[in-house]
Order: structure tokens, then sequence, then C-alpha cells
């Protein structure tokens, strides 16, 4: 399985087309509207770049407007498109533009790279996906009993349905899945699964969880006594009983740490890749009324780190 | 929510899951169609940040979130759905026999109400009050005799999420009659899966038609529910049933933080009363009309994310038209004066308004605090002129306060505090506390240790029940015929109940336990009074009439348990215990209410699931000796076994279910509550077609 992974890195490296790049001086951030996450990652991101002594980047900040042209220094700026919109923009600058998308779901990210036919050497992402052995670590430690996981997959996230598994064996749970290809199957689906299941985890899929199914899954969930582990911290809120997910902060962080590193050579960008820094948020109200024990989350998150590290360490043990 | 630091760097193997998609979509980067154009991402399937940063709102907000059995200050016992299809019951009430405690008596009464006799611990007549009755959080009990009038409810078994019930007083949360124990009916709502479904049953005097849809229209979630039962009642009794019912329930989020919900309910039909062995001269058998409806609109306000609040008017109706008039009564008066008219009518029409409105505010201080506070408005208005004895309406005003408050004093012990003040217009003022201690010896072992105290305000037939009827002579003087002659000004009943409860898990038992001490004060019961008349009134009655008092004090003490037992992946076993003794001077009584409750009570349900499609269940139920109150007689102990097989299909366009259930298998001819009414087997075939 592990020689197929670097086949494919094979190849995504040998599409790293080396061309002609300089360095670039400034970074451009190129947004759709000033949402709250947005101003939050600009401002951090500014911080980042200033507390790093060597680093002597402008940033220059764009709104997008739908009727004027994108205009930006493209051969001397790392475009960071924060979200799905300012990314499609980015994606129709010069194809040597280096682009670093933030705050993009992966299924996005490969929908524009695709369509934009751009490279994968300067066209980047750090995705809002948080890597699945991530999600399940995190229910290993709110449920060290737990073994049976039930996704509700829909036509978009049926294909992870194999990683899921696979990385689910690995941390000994058993994943039951259901695939919803109509609304009117979610909420019977979701039922089949609750009754034969530990938890629910979310995947994103807009056939699945949107604003208007949110309110059905989460009542149903809980009518069944069973906890909801969702992608982000507003599913917390709502009413799932925790999640990873990771603040405009460390994304920023990460987002600085990349345009720092591949300020020298901006057609090297590396590749895709998912949050590095994560926070874990809980929902203690639900916790309670579930009757399961909650440890806070920072001690959840050194819990989490101990068996990420555990995990590196097993790997680096199989692989000599 | 805490922001962690960078601690480590992330490996660049644990990315190979996400290169492998990242490679197909390579692949498919060099087939791009240079005719496709901008903009890509519109597709609304498409996941963008919206999905990941937009707002979910909020559903399970505090108020929703129930405490978890261990954390509450009360034994609880949930009957779900599951247990509910598999039991195969048909009526609701009949439910209640699988939860330890409770005594449930089929019963057919002859003068309005005959309906399922359901106490818990006992110490009940046809008339059983004591116990509040919640649907969707609005109180159904009725004013008149304080019990429920079950086959009048708007709903169905099938209609059902949930039920909840409190198997103690529960004043300080639920409010008045929460005496002996709370029964919290959850239906189905708007945010159930989409579409139609239809069930129908047909066995030994029963069928029933119904259909149901769930829809949305603009963003307004709704279900509606409607159909046709009729029951044939007991063998050799005239009490059939002929019910159709009607129910809309709609919910709309205005916005993030605040949403609608209006229910709209309606029943109506035939209910045969009358039983000549207990009534040859008025009551005789006849059918009346019924019919009830209620209209709710409830506001839900999220104020935060700790902070919830809910505010609901409610107007309910229940009512029947039943007007009576005699045999003839010239053989019976045969004496002088002769009477002016052969028969008597009597006006037993019954008219029950009831008005409320609550406001309820839920949040969290501190995050170990949890406190509800809130009050309610109510007015009850009554039109019963033969149990009343007056052509007009009676109101009843009822103002309540509550709050209660969950400390989690550390992870391993929990407190209850509570109480409510109610004032009415019977017995005034009244303060109801609670307080409880929950322990947690282990995770899944908790010890719980309980004192709470309630009243029960005396209802219409206790405080006001005068049922004089007139028979009027030739010679201008009057007999007078009357049963009960209610002074009033009696008082509460008011319990103190003390427990110890287990609630625990081991390995695939789930146990729940539960030790008792009730003591109940001022018990309410009834004497003969002789009635001062006038010099034209000549008393007909053989005995002198009934009045209400406050007259003895019992403890009732004993134990119950319930314990799940999971024993294969598809088998499970639900039994139910309990011992119950109730003490006390029963010289002090006209009536001994220490046998009115069967000592030893067990039921037990097994369900097995053959395959994906095929699953049968037994249930038995049996009940010791017990001699009911008012017009119960003693009845033996019986004994009940139900059988169930199901069977799952799935059509094209639909899937459902067609299941038979015989109840009562070895048909034992048993009484329940009084030797009138006598049990035999019954067969139902249900068809349940969802599409």
């Amino acid at each position: 399985m592990f020689s197929k992974w670097l086949a494919c890195f094979a190849l995504v490296l040998g599409l790293f087309a080396p061309v002609f790049a300089q360095a670039y001086t400034g970074v451009t951030i190129l947004m759709s509207a000033p949402s709250p996450a947005n101003s939050e990652f600009i401002e951090n991101f500014k911080n980042e770049l200033a507390s790093t002594k060597n680093a002597n980047l402008r940033v220059n900040v764009i709104v997008l407007q739908e009727t004027e042209k994108l205009i930006v220094a493209e051969n001397s700026e790392l475009v960071i498109a924060l979200g799905v919109k300012a990314l499609e923009a980015a994606s129709r600058l010069q194809h040597t533009t280096p682009v670093l998308g933030v705050f993009t779901p992966l299924p996005a990210f490969n929908e524009v790279l695709a369509k934009s036919r751009r490279e994968l050497g300067n066209f980047s992402a750090i995705v809002l996906d948080q890597p699945y052995w991530r999600q399940l670590s995190l229910i290993r430690a709110v449920l060290p009993d737990a073994k049976k996981v039930g996704i509700l997959f829909g036509s978009v996230s049926s294909q992870y349905i194999e990683i899921i598994k696979e990385e689910g064996e690995e941390r000994a749970f058993s994943i039951v899945d259901e695939s919803v290809t109509q609304e009117a199957d979610l909420i019977p689906k979701l039922k089949i699964l609750l009754e034969s299941t530990d938890a629910l985890l979310a995947i994103p899929d807009r056939l699945v969880y949107n604003r208007e199914t949110a309110e059905s899954i989460l009542l149903t969930s809980y009518r069944h006594q069973k906890p909801m582990f969702g992608y982000s911290q507003s599913y917390v809120r709502a009413g799932a009983l925790a999640s990873v997910y990771s603040s405009s902060k460390q994304v920023a962080m990460q987002a600085a740490e990349i345009a720092i590193k591949s300020q020298l050579a901006p057609s090297l960008l590396p590749p895709p890749q998912v949050p590095e820094y994560f926070s874990i948020s809980v929902n203690n109200q639900v916790a309670h009324s579930l009757n399961i024990p909650l440890m806070d989350e920072a001690m959840l998150y050194k819990k989490m780190l101990e068996a990420e590290t555990l995990e590196v360490m097993e790997h680096e043990k199989t692989k000599h | 929510m805490k922001t962690y630091v960078k601690t480590f760097a992330l490996p660049l193997w644990l990315l190979a899951s996400f290169s492998q998609v990242l490679c197909a979509e390579e692949a498919n980067t060099n087939n791009v169609n240079e005719k496709d154009t901008w903009p890509i991402a519109a597709t609304s399937q498409t996941v963008t940040e919206d999905d990941y940063l937009g707002d979910v709102p909020k559903v399970l907000t505090v108020s929703r979130l129930s405490q978890s059995k261990a954390d509450s200050p009360s034994a609880v016992t949930v009957i779900d759905r599951e247990t509910i299809r598999a039991s195969g019951i048909v009526d609701i009430p009949e439910l209640l026999r699988l939860v330890p405690g409770f005594y449930v008596a089929k019963n057919a009464g002859f003068i309005y109400n005959s309906n399922d006799t359901v106490s818990y611990h006992g110490m009940a007549s046809a008339y059983p009050g004591a116990m509040q009755v919640l649907i969707n959080g609005r109180s159904v009990y009725t004013p008149l005799f304080g019990g429920v009038l079950w086959s009048e409810l708007p709903i169905t078994v099938d209609d059902i999420e949930r039920i909840e019930i409190t198997r103690g007083p529960n004043a300080a949360s639920y409010g008045a009659n929460s005496f002996l124990g709370v029964i919290s009916i959850i239906t189905k709502d708007a945010t159930e899966a989409k579409g139609s479904s239809v069930r129908l049953t047909h066995g030994t005097g029963r069928n029933e038609a119904f259909y149901r849809y769930v829809g949305d229209i603009q963003d307004v979630n709704f279900r509606v529910s409607t159909g046709y039962r009729e029951d044939d009642g007991l063998d050799n009794r005239n009490d059939f049933k002929r019910t159709n019912i009607l129910t809309v329930q709609a919910d709309k989020h205005l916005d993030a933080s605040n949403e609608i919900g209006f229910e709209f309910w309606a029943t109506n039909g035939d209910r045969a009363d009358g039983e000549l062995a207990k009534d040859k001269i008025l009551f005789t058998p006849r059918v009346r009309n019924i019919s009830s409806n209620y209209e709710l609109i409830r506001w839900r306000h999220n104020i935060s994310d700790d902070s919830d609040f809910l505010l609901q008017a409610y107007h309910a109706y229940n009512g029947t038209d039943d007007s009576v008039t005699s045999v003839n009564l010239r053989p019976i008066f045969a004496a002088n004066p002769p009477l002016l008219s052969s028969t008597v009518t009597v006006n037993n029409d019954i008219d029950l308004d009831r008005y409320e409105i609550e406001a309820q505010h839920t949040f969290s201080p501190a995050t170990n605090w949890r406190v509800v506070w809130g009050g309610s408005v109510r007015l009850d208005r009554t039109y019963a002129p033969y149990w009343l004895g007056t052509n007009e309406a009676d109101d009843f005003n009822l103002q309540r306060l509550f709050g209660q408050a969950e400390w989690r004093i550390n992870d391993q012990v929990l407190m209850n505090l509570g109480s409510m003040v109610e004032h009415n217009d019977f017995t005034g003022t009244e303060v109801s506390p609670r307080a409880s201690l929950n322990v947690k010896l282990a995770p899944n072992h908790t010890l719980r240790f309980g004192v709470s105290s309630a009243t029960r305000t005396p209802n219409y037939i206790e405080e006001k029940f005068n049922n004089p009827i007139l028979v009027p002579t030739t010679l201008g003087a009057s007999y007078l015929v009357q049963g009960y002659a209610d002074t009033g000004d009696v008082n509460s009943e008011r319990i103190l109940s003390h427990e110890i409860g287990y609630l625990g898990q081991l390995g695939n038992l789930d146990v729940d336990a539960r030790l008792f001490n009730d003591d109940i004060r001022n018990i309410l019961n009834t004497k003969r009074i002789k009635l001062t008349l006038p010099p034209n009134i000549i008393f007909a009655s053989k005995d002198n009439p009934r009045t209400y008092f406050n007259g003895g004090d019992a403890e009732v003490r004993g134990f119950e348990t319930q314990i799940k037992y999971r024993l294969f992946k598809t088998t499970q076993i639900l039994f139910n215990y309990s011992h119950v003794e109730i003490h006390g001077d029963k010289n002090a009584l006209p009536t001994d209410f220490t046998v009115s409750m069967p000592k030893n009570t067990f039921s037990a349900l097994i369900t097995h699931q053959f395959d994906s499609n095929w699953d049968a269940s037994y249930a038995y139920y049996q009940t010791g000796a017990v001699s009911a109150l008012g017009d119960g007689s003693a009845v033996g102990l019986n004994r009940r076994s139900d059988v169930r097989v199901a069977r799952k299909f799935n059509l094209n366009h639909a899937n459902g279910e067609v299941s038979i259930v015989v109840e009562n298998l070895f048909n034992s001819h048993y009484h329940e509550y009084a030797l009138y009414n006598t049990l035999g087997r019954r067969a139902l075939i249900n068809l349940d077609l969802n599409f």
C-alpha cells in the first residue's frame, strides 16, 4: 500500500514542471468578503510574518469584485486565496503565479486544480479537511471502548469510504457506512446506522450535511443517545459532542511558514496539506446529557498527540 | 475553546491518504475539455468553506438536553420506539405495564370514564389521579377527576417517539399532580423522515387506519397524522369506542436563534357507556359522543450557548355530550306522593377547557451549574352539571413558580435542588421542595439519595362533587336521589418520599434499582353524611350521600427494579419487578387502601432478531391479587403472555413491515380492576408502509 503511495508521490512530483520563477517579494491575500474568519486569518498572518525577523514580505489584501478584473503583480507575489471563490479567481492568473489556497476543502481544491489545469508545484493549499486519522483519534480519546463508528456518505464524500475504513481498522474501529443518494433516504439510513454503532462521524457532503438537515441529524442522533463527532466548531455548538478543527490563527501560522519557506523557490510550493495545528472543541452539556465522561479540551489534545506520536514511531519502526 | 500552538510537525506520510485522491484528480487533468468554462465550483454540491466555517443553527440547546439518567434527581424509565414496537401494544396506557411499580388495568366504567386504570404504587380508583401526564410538555390530566382519559388522547402509539416516566414525586419539575409519578409522552415531530406512511391494524374487536405525512413548505416543517380507530372493548361489556383523530404539527426557524412551533390536535367519536349490573335506572347502556381538541403555540429562543427561553401557550378542550333519561320511575317510587313525570332526564354533558401560558428559562451560570426556572398561569373551566350540581361553568385558577438547579460538585458527586410554589383556588399556596445527591461510585455505577415532597390538590370530584337528582311529584314536593354531597374545604394530600437508587452497567447488563419509602398524609377518602333537607324534599336514596374528607395516613414502601440484558447481539431481555407494601390504619378509613396495589408485579419483554427482516418478541405480564378503590373489587393474580412476529420488507419505492400480535396467548380469562372486566385473547395484524 505504501509503495503505491510513493508511486503517487512520484507522479505528483513529476508534474512539478520546472518553470522559471523568481523569488516573490510580497503576498497578496485574496478573499471574496471580509468575513470574521478571513479577517482573523489576515491579522494573524501579518503578526506571524512580523514575528519572523528574516521575513521581509509585503502583505497586500484584495477583496474580490464581481465586475473588476483582478490585478496582481503576478510574478513577484505569492497569492493566498481565502476560500473557494478566491481560489477560482486566483487560478485564472498567469500559471506561473504561485497560489496557496486557504479555507478550501480538498474536493473543491481538486476541482479548481482540474479545471484550471494548474500544476501542483506552484498551486497548493492548506485544506480545511482534518485528516481522518485525527478525527478517529479524537473518537478514541473520548470513547475508549467504542467499537463501531457510523458514517453517512453522500455522492461526493463516498470517494473516501475505503480510506476511512483503512484508517479505522488501524485504530480498532469498524466503520459502518450508509450511502445517501437522495434526501428522503437520509433519516431512515441514519437510524439504521445509529442502531448499530457507538458514534456518528460527520464527513462533509452537501447532500448529507447542510443547514436544512443539521437539525434532523442532530436530533435523531440525540434521540438514539448516540454522540455525533462533527467537522467544525459550529457543529459542536449546534449539538455535536466534539470535533477537531483548526482556528484561523493556526492556519495563518502554517500559511506564514509556507510563505517564508517558499519565498526563494516559488515554483516549489509544498503539496496540498492538511492543517498542521489543530484544536479540540467539545460540548460539555451534550456529554453530560449522554452520560459520557469527558476530559477537558487540553487533556484530550494531549492524549491525541500522544497517540499520534506513537503512531509515527510505530510507522518509523515498520519502515526500517 | 482553547487554541494550541505548534508542538510538532506533521509527518509527510500522514498525508498519503490525501495524495491518493490527488493522484486520481491529476489523471483527469489531462482530459480537461477546453470548452469547460468558469465558474467551476458553482455546483451546489461542492463543499466550500461555508460548510466548515458557516453557522449551524443550535439544535441541542440547553433546554432540549435532558439530564442523563445518572444525573437525574429521580428514577426515570424510558420507553423508546424500539420497545414500543417490540411490545406489540396498541393502547398507550398498556405500555406502562413495562414500567416497574405501575399498576395497569383495563376497565369499562359506566357513567363517564371507561378507560384503563393506571397508577403508580396503587391507591387508585376508576378515576386515578395523582400522576402528571404530559404530551410534549402539555398537561393532559382532566381537572374533573385528576386522571387521564387515555382513549381520548389525540395520539396513537405510533405517534410516540418515547415516553419518559419519572417514578416518584417530582412536583419541583413538573408541577401540580406530579404526586406519585410523571408520565411525559414525546411525540414524533416534523423533523422525522419526510414522506408518507400508512398503518393498518385489524384484529379481534379492533380496526385502525392511519395516514401520516411529513413534509415542508417554504421552510415550514410539518407533520400531519389522521385516522380512525374502532375498538369493541371487553367481552360482554358495553364499552365500544370509535375515534377519529387529526393532528398537525409545524415548526419554523425564524432565524438561527428563534423557532416557532404550532400544534393542533383533535378527536371525536362515539363511546358506549353504561352497565346494567351497576345501574339499571339512570346511566343505562347508551352511546355518547366525545370530542377534544387543542391548539398550542411555542416559541423557543436561544439566548446564548448556555441559555434558552421557552414560552408556550395553549388551549385544550375535552368534552362529551351525554343526556340520559331514566327508565320509568313510577314502579320504583310506588309510594305516595305520585310522580309528576315517569322519567327524569339528567344532563351529563361535560365541557372542560384549559388555558395555560408557561415560560421557562434554562441556563448554565457556571460550567458545573445548570438552572431551570419558570412559571405558569392556568385556568381550568369546568362545565359538568351532573357532577357539580350546577349549570354554571366553574373556574379553577392555578399559578406556579418553579426553580431547580443541578450542581455538579465534582466528577463523582452531583446535587439536584428544586422547589415549586403553587397557588390554586382550592387550597391556597403550597410549596414542594426536592433534593437529591447522585454519587458516581465508578464510571458506570451511580447511587442516588433523594428526598422529595409534593402535594396533590383535590380535584373537582373531591372538592365539589354534588349530584342531586330531583324527581318532582304531583304534590309539589320532590324526591331527592344523591350519591355525593361534597362539603368542600378539603386539604391537599401531601407526600414525603425518600429513596435510594442505583444505576449500573455491568457488561451487557443495565440495572436500575430503587428502594423507596413514601409517607402520604391527608389521604382523601369518603364518608357518609346526613343532609339537612327543606320540608318539601324527600330523601330517596338507600344510603346517605358521601363526602370527601382528609382521612388518614399511609406509608408505602418497597423495592423495584428494571434490568436490561443483551444476551446476544440479536437477543435482548427487559425485566421489571416491583414489590410494594402499603401500611396504614385500615380502620381509620372506610376503604382499605392497603390492598389497593398488588404486592408483586412482574413483566418481561424478550426480543430476538432472526435476520435483517425477521424479528419476534415475547412479553409476559404478571400482576398480583389486588383490590382497587372506588368501584374496584378483589381480583386475583393474573398472568398474560403476548407474542409478536414481524417481517420487514422493501419494495421499489416503499418499505414497511407486517406484524402479527397475539395478546393473552393462553386465553386465560382473568379479571382486571373489577370482576366485571374479563379479559380474553386478542389477535391483531398490522401493516406499516412508508413511501
